[in-house]
């Protein structure tokens, strides 16, 4: 759906240029009734595509804009400078709503509020007739109440021959809202003499809607004109809410196939006037209750704050329910353990909705992107395609918002710095002529990437070295891997760009990406292929908020490992880490570098006679981390350690465990990354 | 199962997402972007189903569909309106030019091929 | 007449302000009972590790992370060794600006006292061991004993933390 909605706002951006156009042309010649028409046509293919991909503030701005083109075109308005003025103005306005997203809708709605309101004063200056305009204005208008219609359907005998059948019709009348059909019987003839091509059924409908009689009209309007239909209303409250008046209505019904309406309608009256009595009652209990809209509203807009503070509540809930269960299992209470079993469950359950609610689509943030390419293929003069890939995939609204900045910035570098400056260079490289940058994002275990790819020319190891010795980063004789040479570019103020452009060579860097990325738990690789393209890859966490993780315990305080993060645990003897030679430990054959946490983190205590590695991947390689003890799995609410330990941010946080004390959240990548900085090289 | 259905609408991503949702159902689908383009269809193929939008340039909806009912064996083939008017007036319309029936923009995809279903047999 | 005494109380109650007070080692202090949330037994408090030697640590106050400051490592004094008497005051400090929540650990809770501002005494510039910034003042409580009145936000704000911090973690490559 993202792309045609991306491929309307271009049709739309042509279309309000096109209006633009054909309003400079009505104002050369106010009379051209065929012009009219043609600005009358624009408009309603804007309105029918924004309706269509959900750019609802333009469907309600043309909407009613098409009314003045509308009553011109009728020649009930006369084109004037006026309303030429207000049209033009009307074009800039739509420019800004075909921009509309969740996150400025408030703003253009209120904008759009203020322009209508305008549209409003022309058209009813110019002709006071209009007065439904307003409708669309206010919500509270717009939602009807439901009422009770009554509908009696006979199809004409030849009603299948035309291809139509009936049950369709009563099914897109249940549609409407609520209904009781009742079938009549009383013209099948006897069985010889039934013709199995002729209809001889027909039916007898209680509908309850809030769609107004003519949805139901609607319904039957290509219905041929020998059925005989019957709409009516019986009362103007829904009357198959109540159960007992519902089977009331249909006994009745039942009983009397050709019921005359006037016996209805002196039931309906019955039936509302013990309605109404009821409701007094109801209201009398309960005056501060709103009157329930009857109207089922499949999707609502709700503030993010609101959400926070569900999540929040959430969070809460999770850390109680962990002490509630410690509790249970401690207590040994044949009584207690279900319950606090079923609250574990149902808690998991509200954590998973809860958050899925703050999940977005990545397609939120791939306009943007769009937006980003197109404008700088075009100062850049290089034609450029934008390609997406799993733009359904979800991820939390923040690190969406959070991730919008570093992913410019790195198609930015692609577009300026990937992708060739002239087209010569690409097909002398058997390329085709359009470059192409493609926005990839998927699930990996607990884990969202996000790739960008370009087909541009790589980049030169050779250089990134000879730079990194040049500016005294690295000295000549140091051997780097391939990695390890690309992770050079995330050093700050590393550019492999030969001059300074305005695009990507100024501000932040790459160094600024990693910092933006790893602020969200993540990470981020570069991988190339000279004269083929780069990618770069960023490997983020699901959600902020909640982590799945090892809980482990050194001395006596509890850590949390990402499980994420963790790969695999081994048990050692204290003497033998003591011994390794490096912090190198053999683990299934292979030589890793461990660190002892215990040591790292300035523990006094003596150490267990036997120990545990927790070992991860980090970057390709695996490290591990020497702790005392695994205490299990652990589902922690990540809390922040706030501004006094701005210095510990190898703890992406702490989280309340279920006795009430508190244990860090190791930022695994953080760490390491400080460690591998004074002590080891990592996979050296 | 797959029917052979004409959409003739003259926004492109209205026809793509159209031709998208009925191409997912398993249907064979044309595309012309207005009334005129759309008889050069009609042109020796047979379709099972024609939807169309109201408001077109150069031939509208409803002329198109007058036209399409004089060709012989199209005067029975079923025709939608795909669009977003919804007065009742032009339905009438509509129905005396000899539409099968009226989808009303925005559509969401089940509605859409329910509502082919119910006509295209 | 009766207005004039009311007026009088009135003018009484503005220059009254009610403190609380504590003690860290042999001295007392005391801080504006305003910024006081409230007052904590002492209870586990989880180390961070790397963290400047007064961060004692955190605790887990109704759900949420409270960072716990040892005032008599923020001091100077030494660290506090815990006692029966030992309580976590629980405050509401602007740091910067921003208002900030954390437990100051100290050797015990004193009383409230209700103090006329009038009566503070400008601290000493010399003869303490305390910055004068972080001293409102000091109060005569009887014959020979003064109270210390704390400039709670002054103490914690941003620059001093910092400034602590760097002075410890040189502290701790000396003793690698």
């Amino acid at each position: 759906m993202e792309a045609f909605r991306e491929k309307f706002k271009e049709e739309a951006n042509e279309l309000i240029s096109d209006l633009e156009q054909l309003v400079l042309q009505l104002e050369g010649n106010k009379t051209d009734q065929s012009i009219v028409e043609q600005v009358f046509r624009v408009m309603h293919s804007l309105k029918g595509g924004s309706a269509m991909f959900g750019f609802t503030l333009i469907d309600q701005f043309t909407h009613l804009l098409e009314n003045i083109y509308d009553k011109i075109r009728a020649g009930e308005l006369q084109v004037t400078e006026d309303i030429l003025d207000i049209t033009l103005n009307a074009v800039d306005h739509l420019r800004r709503l075909i921009e509309e997203t969740d996150a400025n809708f408030a703003e253009l709605a209120a904008a759009n509020k203020k322009f209508i309101v305008r549209i409003e004063q022309v058209l009813n200056q110019n002709s006071p007739k209009i007065e439904n305009v307003r409708l669309i204005l206010d919500d509270e208008d717009v939602i009807r109440k439901t009422k009770t219609y009554f509908i009696s359907f006979d199809p004409s005998p030849d009603f299948f021959q035309d291809g139509s059948n009936p049950l369709f019709l009563l099914d897109d009348l249940c549609q409407l809202g609520e209904a009781v059909v009742v079938p009549k019987y009383s013209r099948i003839p006897k069985l010889n003499d039934i013709d199995p091509t002729e209809c001889y059924m027909g039916w007898n409908v209680i509908l309850t809607t809030a769609e107004g009689i003519n949805a139901i009209m609607d319904v039957f309007i290509f219905t041929n004109n020998r059925s005989k239909i019957e709409v009516q209303k019986l009362s103007d409250i829904n009357l198959l809410a109540d159960k007992s008046y519902r089977k009331i209505l249909a006994e009745t019904l039942a009983n009397k196939e050709s019921i005359v309406i006037e016996a209805l309608h002196s039931l309906t009256q019955d039936l509302e006037k013990i309605h109404s009595e009821n409701e007094t009652l109801i209201q009398r209990k309960s005056s501060a209750s709103g009157h329930g809209r009857d109207q089922t509203i499949s999707s609502i807009r709700v503030s993010s704050e609101k959400l926070d503070d569900l999540i929040n509540w959430v969070s809460e809930l999770v850390t109680i329910q962990a002490q509630l269960s410690l509790f249970a299992q401690q207590n040994h209470d044949a009584e207690l353990t279900p319950i606090s079993e079923e609250i574990e469950k149902i808690t998991r359950r509200l954590r998973d909705d809860v958050f899925s609610i703050r999940l977005i689509p990545a397609a939120n943030m791939v306009t943007r992107f769009q937006r980003l390419i197109r404008e700088l293929s075009q100062n850049l003069g290089k034609d450029v395609l934008f390609e997406t890939k799993g733009t359904e995939t979800e991820l939390d609204k923040n690190i969406i918002e959070m991730l919008v900045d570093p992913v410019m910035h790195i198609i930015r570098n692609s577009m300026d710095h990937g992708i060739e400056d002239t087209i010569d260079e690409r097909v002398a490289n058997g390329k085709p002529a359009t470059g192409k940058i493609l926005f990839n994002a998927y699930y990996s275990g607990t884990n969202v990437y996000i790739q960008i790819t370009d087909d541009g020319k790589g980049i030169d190891l050779a250089k990134i070295r000879r730079k990194a010795i040049e500016k005294g980063i690295i000295s000549p004789e140091v051997e780097l891997s391939r990695k390890e040479t690309l992770d050079l570019l995330f050093l700050p103020g590393f550019t492999t760009a030969q001059s300074i452009t305005n695009l990507s060579g100024r501000g932040v860097g790459m160094d600024v990406v990693k910092r933006k990325i790893s602020d969200l738990r993540g990470q981020v690789e570069i991988e190339t292929e000279l004269g083929k393209g780069s990618t770069v890859t960023i490997k983020l966490p699901l959600t902020l908020s909640i982590i799945d993780g090892l809980l482990v315990r050194i001395d006596d305080t509890h850590m949390v490992i990402p499980l994420n993060s963790v790969y695999k645990v081994y048990e050692y003897q204290h003497e033998k880490l003591e011994h390794a030679i490096n912090n190198l430990i053999l683990a299934d054959d292979e030589r890793v570098p461990a660190i002892n946490l215990r040591k790292h983190f300035n523990f006094e205590t003596p150490p267990p006679a036997i120990e545990r590695v927790v070992t991860m991947e980090y970057n390709d390689h695996y490290i591990g981390l020497t702790i005392d003890e695994i205490v299990g799995e652990y589902q922690a609410v990540l809390k922040p350690l706030g501004t006094m330990f701005k210095g510990q941010d190898f703890f992406s946080g702490a989280t309340i465990l279920g006795d009430g004390s508190v244990a860090l959240v190791l930022d695994p990548n953080k760490l390491v990354e400080q460690f591998a900085k004074n002590e080891i090289k990592i996979g050296g | 199962m797959g029917k052979k259905i004409l959409i003739v609408d003259d926004s492109e991503s209205i026809r793509e997402v159209v031709s998208f949702t009925l191409e997912n159902a398993g249907h064979e689908v044309s595309k012309a972007f207005d009334g005129v383009d759309a008889l050069t269809y009609l042109d020796g193929k047979k379709y099972d189903l024609i939807i169309t939008d109201l408001h077109m340039p150069n031939l509208n909806g409803i002329e198109l569909i007058r036209k399409i009912r004089v060709i012989e064996e199209y005067k029975f083939i079923p025709i939608l309106f795909l669009t977003t008017e919804s007065q009742t007036a032009k339905k009438m319309e509509a129905k005396d030019a000899g539409a099968t029936g009226w989808i009303v923009k925005p559509f969401v995809p089940e509605k859409l091929l329910e509502a082919i279903n119910k006509v295209a047999r | 007449m009766k207005a004039k005494d009311q007026k009088e109380a009135e003018n009484l109650v503005k220059d009254i302000q009610t403190y609380l007070s504590f003690r860290l080692g042999e001295e007392t202090f005391a801080t504006d009972v305003q910024k006081v949330l409230n007052i904590l037994e002492l209870k586990p408090i989880t180390k961070v590790p790397h963290a400047p030697e007064f961060m004692r640590g955190v605790i887990n106050l109704r759900g949420n992370v409270l960072p716990v400051i040892d005032m008599r490592v923020k001091f100077g004094m030494g660290k506090i060794e815990t006692s029966v008497d030992t309580c976590i005051i629980v405050l509401n400090v602007a740091i910067n600006g921003e208002e900030v929540m954390l437990g100051i650990l100290v050797d015990a809770v004193s009383e409230v006292l209700e103090i006329d501002e009038n009566l503070i005494e400008p601290s000493p510039s010399i003869g303490t061991r305390y910055k004068a910034e972080f001293l409102k003042g000091m109060w005569r409580n009887g014959e020979d004993s003064f109270i210390m009145l704390l400039n709670i936000d002054l103490i914690f704000s941003t620059d001093e933390v910092i400034m602590l911090q760097t002075k410890t973690e040189e502290a701790g490559e000396i003793v690698d």
